[in-house]
């Protein structure tokens, strides 16, 4: 069963994504900011990363950048953010994510798209 | 996220703590090349009246983060106009950490955060209003309830609603109920604000 990490400080996001993902058969973590994401990470492999950007003590550019460069993990990331403009794109792609969503995510978008990035479907 | 961080046990220089201490000695020290003497000066400026103006602009040119955060410290004691005026600048900034600092910081301020929360949340730029409601979050003031059901039946940005019931979901009450059900109508093909409204309701309803 492939597993996935949440990373959000909102509640509500997380218990969403959760009900959609553990819906489709996934199992799911959760971390409230990057680092406890980073500890999470480091106990243990996840095959995606869901990455919030605006988040306390570490945000998704933050957590994203540690994880590649200290080679943590190269998983696939889509980073889901209430900010559209284009550089917020730019910025998250260059942190490491292999893909940007805008916020709210609908149940059937956020499915495609973690089976793309897990590549359980091709485009 | 805490504010105020014990700094590490750095021996400080004793010839930075004779330095002036009058406002323009302080405001000259803010350009030391040693972040050490950088903080000490913040925190006697914090000491200064009228000095909230000085803070800010140094704000966004200081690199060093343990500087930037006693800043937003002492702009927090200071709490005057300046200061929230400040503050509120930081939630248009590109950099999140001084973002999430300046949000942090303006909750700490109830009092003086209240009189400019109705312009924060009319914003023209919905990221500034998200913030606005970040803010709310554990701001002590009798008015939150009030200003996050005012976003949720007059916001027209999804995003910025989403946040506010987010919010509700954890302080709201049956004063907001109607509010919460009326949003379902506005965002009829929203499977987030169906989820998040019935998460709240359920809440509230348990009360």
């Amino acid at each position: 069963m492939k597993r996935i990490l949440i990373i959000d400080d909102a509640a509500t996001v997380r218990m969403y994504h959760r009900s959609i993902l553990e819906g489709a058969g996934y199992q799911v973590d959760e971390a409230v900011n990057g680092i406890e994401a980073m500890e999470k990470s480091l106990q243990e492999p996840f095959d995606l990363y869901i990455v919030d950007i605006n988040m306390p003590k570490q945000d998704g550019y933050g957590f994203l950048s540690e994880l590649r460069s200290r080679d943590i993990s190269q998983a696939p990331a889509l980073m889901v953010s209430t900010e559209g403009a284009s550089n917020d794109r730019t910025r998250a792609y260059a942190a490491g994510a292999n893909l940007y969503l805008v916020k709210p995510v609908k149940p059937d978008q956020l499915l495609i798209h973690c089976r793309l990035l897990l590549g359980e479907v091709h485009p | 996220m805490a504010l105020v961080k014990q700094q590490p046990s750095e021996t400080v220089g004793q010839e930075e703590r004779k330095r002036g201490r009058d406002r323009d000695d302080l405001e000259l020290q803010l350009s030391d090349p040693s972040p050490s003497a950088r903080r000490w000066a913040v925190r006697d400026l914090a000491e200064c009246p009228d000095s909230s103006a000085i803070l800010v602009a140094h704000l966004h040119q200081e690199m060093d983060s343990s500087v930037r955060e006693i800043i937003l410290t002492a702009l927090t004691q200071l709490g005057d106009e300046h200061a929230v005026a400040g503050l509120v600048e930081c939630l248009r900034s590109e950099d999140v950490f001084l973002r999430n600092e300046a949000i942090e910081a303006m909750k700490m301020l109830p009092d003086e955060v209240a009189p400019i929360m109705g312009t924060l949340l009319a914003d023209s730029d919905p990221d500034v209003r998200i913030f606005a409601v970040n803010v709310l979050e554990s701001l002590r003031h009798e008015r939150v309830e009030e200003w996050l059901k005012e976003v949720i039946e007059h916001d027209p940005h999804i995003n910025v609603c989403a946040t506010a019931v987010d919010l509700l979901g954890e302080v709201g009450t049956s004063y907001s109920r109607e509010a919460l059900e009326g949003l379902n109508v506005r965002f009829p093909d929203e499977p987030y604000i169906s989820f998040a409204t019935s998460l709240a309701l359920k809440r509230i309803c348990s009360i």
